[in-house]
């Protein structure tokens, strides 16, 4: 596997490629429609940089193209490493849906009715039970953080979250290290002066 | 079993190297092996590696000099299981049902693990272009043919021999007990105090399983160091091993394989998120990783929401950045050397030192120990950089090896999941009928 600086690079050039279209084809904006074009050609940027076989990077795209505008700066920050990359996420991320929408979440819900059930009929709380209310709990949270978490099962779920614990960071990184220079430009002058 | 095959090429390597075990020693492990080809009648047929075949046939010829008795007794074993195997081309083939992806793993996996012990290599010659030229089947017929025989050859034997024997049974069904395939078909070989006992139960299980599926066979036998190769397989078949006293019926086991490989994954997310190695748990470590994301995500917005602030205008000047940082990085302990994105992230790794603890002590100590590689490469090259001290501590290394553990193993778990996404073709819901 690459190594975090050369994923550090990587995340770097695609986030700023794709900062310069988001300014491209909006002149003036907002903070809030700056902060949320920098997040969004961030995520992408991030999510661009993982292997095709991870769910979570699909899932960002999949819910960042939902907005017209966005597409265009997806297709152009995926269009810069290559289209076939794009396309495979695409039938990727089709059989998947199909897959989890149809089969899984009905059958959860198949087992959900038949567990509440059960648990009425025994009425006994063990501390077991509250364990796994626990576990359930948290895992539901966690889910509804990780994007596309919805669709995982518990071993992939935390799979994936270690994947997109690394993402983060890289993230993260490159951005605090942005914003301090950002700073930085701006401090300087005045400590010149 | 499948510990035996690694075990006994480690074995084979200490004992090319010079040093430790005593030809007993590998004569045992080799007996052991051949007792699993015959017994168990479980082949593997992805030895990929030609290296480790050579190796196992230098031990063999190696084991010839100082052991000609017992050799010899190895050897007409090995024609039994040869002959036995023979007829395999023109057996019933199996792998019809497996479609493309089986045949696709086997493929380029042309030595048979089978033949890697025996001492000629005419023969070895042979059985390689054998298992090239069709797909590796094992026919019930093979099973029941070598049965009698491996039986009468043991009763053949010295009775120092038969002692030696046991001893490896008794530590070898420790290490095997049952693979498991996802489609829950079970093979299981019950320990048992018993000896004979132990061998009837063993057969039994072997015929079950044979007439199980042929296809259980395969993921059998093959070793840590295939496991790589062998990725495709493992999406069918997982190893489980129950201990004396755990429940093998399929269901506890499929939910015991679940657990395990979420408490493995458990560990790393131990490892990769800080100050989650105190606490004992699922459901605290679970929060302390929400916890984190939260952090990181929150980090995020603050971070663009910042970046927006500073901005007004959304084209973020790289090369103002790096001229900048020229600047900056001057000044301070580092003599920059020319501008791109090393001496960015130079000067990034030394602000981090300043920067939030958290994020120090995880990724950012491992990001510095790569710019300082990247340093020393630089330092080749143009100019000579100071190195400071205070990356060389022990702790940041520790962070790049654990990180660097972690990825062999997301690799692995990409291969798999790739595999996985090719396989859904054939089978609609690979894993998740486990889960459910």
């Amino acid at each position: 596997m690459r190594n975090p600086n050369s994923l550090k690079q990587e995340f770097f050039k695609k986030w700023i490629k794709g900062l310069q279209i988001c300014s491209a084809t909006k002149k003036k904006m907002s903070i809030m429609e700056r902060k949320r074009a920098i997040k969004l050609s961030a995520d992408i940027a991030m999510a661009s940089t993982r292997k095709s076989t991870i769910y979570w990077s699909h899932a960002l795209m999949k819910n960042a193209s939902k907005d017209d505008t966005n597409k265009i700066i997806i297709k152009n920050i995926l269009g810069s490493n290559d289209d076939n990359n794009y396309n495979f996420n695409k039938a990727s991320m089709g059989i998947y849906n199909s897959m989890s929408q149809n089969g899984i979440i009905r059958s959860k819900k198949i087992i959900k009715k038949s567990c509440k059930i059960s648990r009425r009929a025994r009425k006994i709380i063990s501390p077991n039970i509250i364990a796994k209310k626990m576990m359930k709990k948290r895992t539901k949270v966690l889910k509804s953080l990780v994007p596309g978490g919805e669709y995982m099962d518990d071993a992939s779920l935390i799979k994936e979250t270690l994947d997109y614990i690394i993402s983060l960071r890289v993230q993260v990184d490159v951005m605090r290290h942005l914003a301090n220079n950002a700073s930085y430009e701006i401090n300087d002058p005045k400590t010149n002066l | 079993m499948n510990i035996a095959l690694p075990e006994m090429l480690h074995n084979n390597t200490t004992s090319n190297g010079g040093n430790g075990s005593s030809v007993l020693e590998r004569q045992r492990a080799r007996m052991k092996w051949h007792q699993e080809q015959v017994q168990q009648q479980e082949m593997s047929y992805f030895n990929g590696q030609n290296d480790q075949l050579m190796s196992s046939f230098h031990q063999t010829s190696e084991a010839q000099q100082f052991h000609g008795l017992i050799n010899v007794n190895d050897q007409s074993l090995n024609e039994l299981v040869t002959r036995a195997i023979k007829p395999d081309p023109c057996m019933e083939n199996n792998w019809g049902d497996f479609g493309t992806t089986d045949t696709n793993g086997f493929g380029y996996v042309p030595v048979g693990v089978g033949h890697g012990g025996m001492s000629h290599p005419t023969e070895m010659n042979y059985a390689i272009s054998r298992t090239t030229s069709c797909p590796p089947t094992m026919a019930d017929n093979a099973v029941s043919a070598v049965k009698p025989e491996e039986t009468t050859l043991r009763s053949n034997r010295g009775s120092e021999n038969f002692k030696k024997r046991k001893a490896d049974r008794n530590q070898h069904l420790k290490e095997v007990a049952e693979e498991e395939t996802k489609d829950k078909k079970l093979k299981e070989c019950i320990e048992e105090g018993d000896d004979s006992s132990k061998v009837t139960t063993e057969k039994k299980s072997n015929k079950r399983s044979a007439n199980n599926s042929s296809n259980s066979k395969e993921n059998s036998d093959t070793s840590k160091e295939k496991s790589k190769i062998t990725d495709d397989k493992k999406l069918d078949y997982i190893h489980v091993r129950a201990r004396r006293g755990q429940a093998t019926d399929s269901h506890s086991l499929a939910e015991r394989v679940r657990r395990e490989k979420i408490s493995e994954r458990m560990r790393f997310l131990q490892d990769l998120v800080p100050g989650c190695n105190k606490i004992i748990g699922k459901a605290g470590m679970l929060d302390e990783i929400i916890n984190y994301v939260q952090s990181l995500q929150r980090q995020v917005e603050f971070l663009s929401m910042k970046l927006a602030a500073v901005n007004p205008r959304l084209d973020i000047d790289v090369d103002n950045f790096f001229n900048k940082d020229i600047f900056a990085t001057s000044t301070s302990t580092f003599s920059t050397v020319g501008a791109g994105t090393s001496s960015e992230m130079l000067s990034m790794a030394q602000r981090q030192f300043n920067s939030l603890q958290q994020i120090m002590s995880s990724s950012g100590l491992e990001m510095d120990i790569l710019n300082l590689n990247e340093m020393a490469l630089r330092r080749t090259t143009s100019a000579p950089v100071p190195i400071p001290e205070m990356f060389l501590d022990s702790s940041s290394i520790n962070q790049v090896q654990s990180f660097q553990t972690w990825d062999t193993d997301l690799d692995n778990m990409y291969a798999m999941e790739l595999q996985q996404g090719r396989s859904a073709q054939f089978f609609p819901h690979p894993c998740t009928g486990m889960h459910k």
